[in-house]
């Protein structure tokens, strides 16, 4: 049995299908492409899969990632044929490789995100601003009070085609997580987005994570 | 709006999207028949519903018909589609119902007819047949329900009925010929009523007597007076489908699913299904078994179900079970094996079925004493329900389910206590076992279904019980209730009699369809939005009287309003069986014995082999 790691991409019409639907897409996925994973033991077995970090509904990406195990010698490229020939259309199988970090070392991650639009003015001036404090529901079910200015790493915004892009870098995973859209709110509340993408994931040290 | 930006804000948008693997994508410049399949009610339920799969899958089997699906929104996104002018679109392609050559609704149940409506209006297409004068977006339908075609003959151009396989095929043939020659609708029509199985209402005209009763139905242009419902001679030959349109979200059945008999040999006096799709035909165990086979492996299920009105009758269970057992116990796939019956619910059938997946326990009594349970035909006895539930006990369960109906003809108070004594048994049972699952507390919960007679069974004559009648025959059950392990659930009056009414109404009920969901009717069937008092306004408005329909004994030589629909059931039959009814007499089942039910005409399945 030996661990390997799956990245993917996860655009177009699939930035509607919730997180937990993509685990069910997946396990079939596994199926069809008859690659022999490992089962959990005991009375429900079901096929050991995990994923990197959960991704809002809406939401692009091309930084995903699941872990599995490998029962038999399958190589990386044969499980990356395999599971191409079976994805959906707007899934892209990217790399299979052995895992290195594990994904609770998952920190950072980078959002390209276009509003349609040339709001690139109000845009910089509203993130040059000093503090942007907002209300977060807290997992207890309180509201707190915090700092979103403090939580951005970087940012930069552009003009593409009339539109506005902003690239920027926040905290995801397990410690902290930032939803870009809590910016995109504070900033205007009905904002016309055309797509928020996930682009990279890094670790606590802002290394690309692996 | 654009719709992008509405999928973000209604629940669940991966029901509006479509993309799912299997679903079928054609160039649309290249087919000469568009075909929308339309199922009225939300996109979860429909996508669950095997006869949908099978035509879609024969549909696009044609190279030059493209069939694509389309679900009735849920009221979140409607109320959106309507505010930012977005018709109903089909799922495949994207484009407007009104697009559609022909436009199909599949009727498994009453409670969707203000759905199919919505639908119609939703896609830009008007709902009343008459204000739609081309051929195309021809709306077409075919189901269950459609054996009781009337309510809804002014909305729809043309009846499927019976089975679906060969029948649309040839209609869509047949259709693509006449728009090559560029015919009118009417033209169209009157050369569909000659295809075996099509019926086309607006060549039949209906008058009534002083009463309400139907006096005549009399067809015109050479339609045939009596329709007979088309049947598919050996399920071996006929297209199954090898793949299915897998969704992304969690669906009511989300798993692969063999179809391995149609019909039952059972015959229960109150259950439609048990006539409408005789007669019995088998699917050998060995084209069953490479079917699914084909179908897990082509849509990575990892649950398989067979399917069948009870899949213990199934005369190749044994050796189907032999075959299935070795590959998907390998594979890790879930077997189920639902519509069990309690009578021939063997240890060893129980022992396979619970190795493969432990679920609730469910029995269908249906009634709650063996007086009323021979009356209805429904051959399951005490002892039965005991022994299995002895076994179900032993074997580690503590829960069950006992499902009744109320209302039932010739029903008393003595057969209502009936229903708790059955399930205080249980509960005695249960406490009587020595190795009764430990620490662990019996449950019974009982639920309670009233009656709605359905056209083509015996009951079809029989009136329904009102209110009044329901709300003591209640009242009794819950105080002969002494145990708090019992669990009641009541069904929906109100929902009862508009099914009763839509299942047996005649042209008549169609305004009263169109008034209702004027009004706002929809998605009846869901607790939650069915109005009752919207309806009560919808039949006062059209001067129609639901009491008529619903709570009338009718003569057996009265002419119902289904009386040119033939599906092989004669009347005679049915009456006879209503009278054995009210002497509490049973039938034996077409495996034991022909009851001469008519559907011998066919030449086919079961019949053949007994008569
Ligand atoms: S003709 Fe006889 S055997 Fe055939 S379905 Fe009817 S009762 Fe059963």
């Amino acid at each position: 049995m030996r661990p390997v790691r799956v990245y993917y991409n996860k655009v177009g019409k699939l930035k509607y299908i919730s997180h937990l639907d993509i685990n069910r897409v997946m396990l079939r996925m596994i199926r069809k492409a008859h690659i022999n994973v490992w089962f959990t033991e005991g009375f429900n077995q079901h096929p050991y899969i995990n994923f990197a970090l959960p991704l809002s509904l809406g939401f692009e990406s091309t930084s995903e990632a699941v872990d599995m195990r490998i029962n038999d010698d399958m190589t990386d490229d044969e499980i990356l044929k395999r599971l191409s020939e079976v994805a959906p259309e707007g899934m892209k199988i990217t790399s299979v490789c052995e895992p290195v970090k594990k994904f609770s070392e998952i920190a950072f991650a980078d959002f390209a995100i276009t509003i349609r639009g040339d709001l690139s003015d109000k845009l910089n001036e509203f993130l040059a601003k000093p503090e942007i404090l907002v209300d977060k529901k807290t997992k207890k079910g309180g509201v707190k009070q915090i700092d979103l200015k403090e939580k951005i790493v970087k940012y930069n915004v552009s003009k593409a085609n009339g539109n506005t892009r902003l690239d920027i870098t926040l905290p995801a995973g397990t410690q902290e997580n930032i939803n870009p859209n809590l910016i995109l709110n504070a900033f205007c509340d009905d904002l016309s987005v055309e797509s928020i993408i996930r682009t990279t994931i890094y670790d606590s040290e802002m290394k690309i994570f692996a | 709006m654009e719709l992008s930006d509405i999928l973000l804000k209604v629940q669940k948008p991966a029901r509006y999207i479509g993309g799912e693997q299997g679903a079928v994508i054609k160039d649309k410049s290249k087919v000469d028949v568009r075909f929308a399949f339309c199922f009225a009610d939300s996109y979860e339920v429909g996508m669950s519903h095997l006869g949908m799969k099978i035509l879609y899958s024969v549909a696009n089997s044609l190279d030059w018909a493209w069939c694509e699906r389309v679900f009735a929104p849920w009221e979140d996104m409607e109320t959106e589609m309507r505010k930012n002018n977005i018709p109903l679109y089909a799922l495949e392609s994207g484009d407007k119902l009104s697009d559609f050559d022909i436009i199909g609704f599949t009727v498994p149940y009453e409670m969707c007819y203000t759905n199919i409506l919505n639908c119609l209006d939703l896609g830009g297409v008007p709902v009343h047949a008459k204000e739609r004068n081309g051929l195309k977006n021809l709306v077409i339908a075919g189901g269950p329900c459609t054996c009781n075609p009337e309510p809804l003959v002014d909305f729809v151009d043309l009846f499927l009925l019976g089975e679906g396989e060969e029948l649309l095929p040839e209609l869509l043939e047949l259709y693509r010929e006449h728009k090559k020659l560029g015919s009118d609708k009417q033209t169209f029509l009157k050369s569909a009523a000659k295809l075996e199985g099509v019926y086309v209402p607006s060549l039949y005209t209906v008058s009534y007597n002083g009463d309400g009763t139907v006096a005549e139905i009399t067809p015109a242009d050479g339609a045939p007076k009596t329709i007979r419902k088309r049947i598919i001679a050996d399920l071996d030959k006929c297209h199954y489908p090898d793949n299915f349109v897998v969704p992304y979200l969690d669906i009511v059945h989300d798993r692969a699913v063999e179809e391995i008999y149609r019909g039952c040999i059972r015959g229960c006096r109150f259950c439609q299904a048990g006539y409408i799709y005789r007669p019995v035909r088998e699917k050998s165990a060995e084209v069953a078994n490479q079917q699914a086979k084909c179908l897990c492996e082509n849509t990575g299920y990892d649950d398989l179900s067979l399917l069948s009105l009870s899949t213990s009758d199934y005369s190749q269970i044994d050796e189907l079970l032999a075959k299935m057992l070795p590959w998907t116990e390998k594979q890790k796939i879930g077997l189920q094996l639902p519509s069990l019956r309690i009578d021939n619910f063997t240890d060893e059938l129980l022992e396979k079925v619970a190795s493969v997946r432990k679920s609730g326990l469910t029995f269908a009594p249906e009634a709650g004493t063996q007086r009323l349970r021979d009356a209805i035909n429904k051959n399951v006895t005490e002892q039965n329900v005991l022994d299995t539930c002895k076994v179900a006990f032993e074997g580690g369960y503590s829960a069950v389910k006992l499902y009744f109906m109320m209302g039932l003809p010739t029903e008393t108070m003595e057969d209502i206590a009936g229903i708790a004594d059955l399930a205080q048994k249980v509960i005695d049972l249960y406490y009587s076992l020595e190795n009764r699952p430990k620490g662990k507390g019996v449950t019974v919960s009982i639920s309670c279904a009233t009656f709605i007679p359905k056209p083509f069974t015996p009951f079809q004559f029989e009136p329904q019980n009102d209110f009044n009648q329901i709300e003591e025959k209640q009242k009794h059950l819950r105080d002969c209730i002494k145990s708090r392990k019992i669990s009641v659930s009541l069904h929906n009056a109100g929902t009862s009699l508009i099914e009763a009414v839509l299942a047996r109404g005649d042209r008549r009920v169609g305004e009263v369809i169109y008034t209702a969901w004027k009004k706002g009717c929809k998605f009846d069937g869901w607790d939650e939005y069915f109005d009752f008092e919207k309806w009560k306004e919808a039949f006062n408005e059209c001067g129609v009287t639901p009491d008529f329909y619903a709570y009338r004994k009718r003569e057996y030589d009265e002419i119902m309003p289904w009386e040119h629909i033939d599906l092989g059931i004669s009347k005679k039959f049915l009456a006879r069986q209503d009278q054995l009814a009210h002497k509490s007499i049973s039938t034996p089942n077409c495996r034991q014995k022909c009851a001469g039910c008519g559907a011998t005409v066919f030449g086919e399945g079961i019949c053949c082999e007994t008569c």
